[in-house]
């Protein structure tokens, strides 16, 4: 038997009495109900929005860190499918976090889950917005500033370090079958709607429609 | 500068929020940048180009989503603090709550085997959207070993030995604005006495 992906605890039940024993002692959701808890998930996110560099996508490990391995609230597939629903609809794709805490409510209910997904998304942009509001304010002392041109020039080679990895871990994320392998015809698609994205002009959203159609089809599968 | 006579007047809290709203809603489907510099400068006229794209400059330097700190930026250009709330209200709200809509529709959806199939392909091409971005700024590295090897490090620190991110860049970040640090420009010091830069409102 494949190994459940600390899914469901009731589909872990179903499966087997062992298996649902195993994924609740290697990961137990965390309840937002809990206040303390509650104060924790927001301080995770408010103590990571200020490392959101290159335009917030250097998060998104951390945030299936967070979600999928150590708050345990959502699967790694349902962790791929909301980044790619984050993508396809409009606005930045860094409001992943409001989707990640939609997922961390849903057992609470949607209420629930509609509140601590606004929540998120208020803790990811508050310390970063605030920032924000202070460099505007003092960009004219802070323009020619030698801390100024160091920060630029030597967080770049940083972010495009974090840019790699992040994408590597994606990749990983999403296209790997429920055993835990990864899926050769996801990873064809994958390396191909790279190539497409560094070299054509194409809207994204065609590549992810066309893909769904392969996925529909049963050509890609997980 | 007849660019400046021809500004509107700077734009109240109302006007921003309906300004920044316009923005979101005209972007459905992308081009977001775009279409803020065709709304902000060309339709309302409340900043000139150039102060656009230096709020460009600043948006992407300081962390945070780009599009969220233009947001910000147009915002406090005009009305301070609470002009960058209101900006940022007009920017996010409907686009997060259709977003959340969706989430809401997915969590109760996905476990339908059609629904899952189609996202199982979905997102094997989101996967290479994310993989493209680091490619996409790679060029202008190129001629830097220095960064490529800083890069690197990065890298294999994040995805070789699993560290978390926090602690990588907050070792790395500190080494490389240090190597980075603008050397044999001391002709810069009397800059900040000599031009004072009144460029902005």
């Amino acid at each position: 038997m494949t190994p459940m992906p600390l899914l469901l605890a009731e589909a872990a039940a179903a499966v087997s009495e062992a298996a649902f024993s195993e994924a609740v002692s290697k990961c137990r959701p965390v309840h937002l109900g809990d206040l303390g808890n509650l104060a924790q998930v927001i301080w995770e996110f408010l103590s990571l929005s200020l490392f959101s560099l290159g335009g917030g996508n250097t998060l998104l490990a951390e945030y299936h860190h967070l979600s999928v391995e150590k708050f345990c609230w959502i699967t790694n597939s349902q962790f791929a499918d909301l980044y790619a629903l984050a993508e396809a609809a409009p606005g930045p794709s860094s409001m992943i976090v409001g989707l990640l805490g939609l997922g961390a409510g849903w057992r609470e209910g949607p209420g629930w889950a509609l509140l601590s997904g606004y929540g998120a998304e208020l803790a990811i942009l508050l310390p970063s917005t605030l920032v924000m509001v202070m460099a505007c304010l003092s960009w004219r002392h802070l323009e020619h500033s030698p801390w100024r041109i160091a920060f630029e020039r030597g967080l770049g080679p940083i972010t495009l370090g974090i840019l790699f990895a992040v994408g590597l871990k994606i990749l990983r994320t999403a296209d790997s079958t429920g055993a835990g392998e990864l899926s050769v015809p996801g990873v064809i698609v994958s390396l191909v709607v790279c190539v497409l994205m560094l070299r054509t002009k194409i809207s994204p959203l065609w590549f992810m429609a066309f893909a769904g159609v392969l996925g529909g089809l049963g050509i890609i599968n997980r | 500068m007849t660019d400046a006579e021809e500004l509107a007047p700077p734009p109240g809290l109302r006007e921003l929020f309906v300004g920044m709203l316009q923005v979101a809603l005209s972007a459905f489907g992308g081009g977001l940048s775009a279409w803020s510099q065709r709304i902000v400068v060309e339709q309302r006229r409340w900043m000139t180009n150039e102060q656009f794209l230096t709020g460009l400059t600043v948006a992407r330097l300081f962390p945070g989503p780009n599009q969220i700190n233009m947001a910000v930026y147009i915002g406090t250009s005009f009305r301070g603090l609470k002009g960058a709330l209101v900006a940022l209200a007009g920017i996010l709200l409907v686009p997060f709550s259709l977003l959340m809509l969706l989430g809401v529709g997915y969590f109760s959806l996905h476990e339908l085997p059609g629904v899952d199939r189609v996202l199982a392909g979905v997102v094997a091409a989101a996967a290479g959207m994310a993989l493209s971005m680091g490619f996409k700024i790679l060029d202008q590295y190129w001629k830097d070993p220095v960064a490529l090897l800083l890069a690197a490090l990065v890298f294999a620190a994040l995805a070789g030995l699993h560290l978390r991110l926090v602690p990588v860049v907050l070792v790395s970040a500190p080494l490389a604005m240090a190597w980075y640090w603008p050397r044999a420009t001391a002709a810069a010091s009397p800059a900040s006495a000599a031009t004072p830069d009144r460029g902005k409102p």
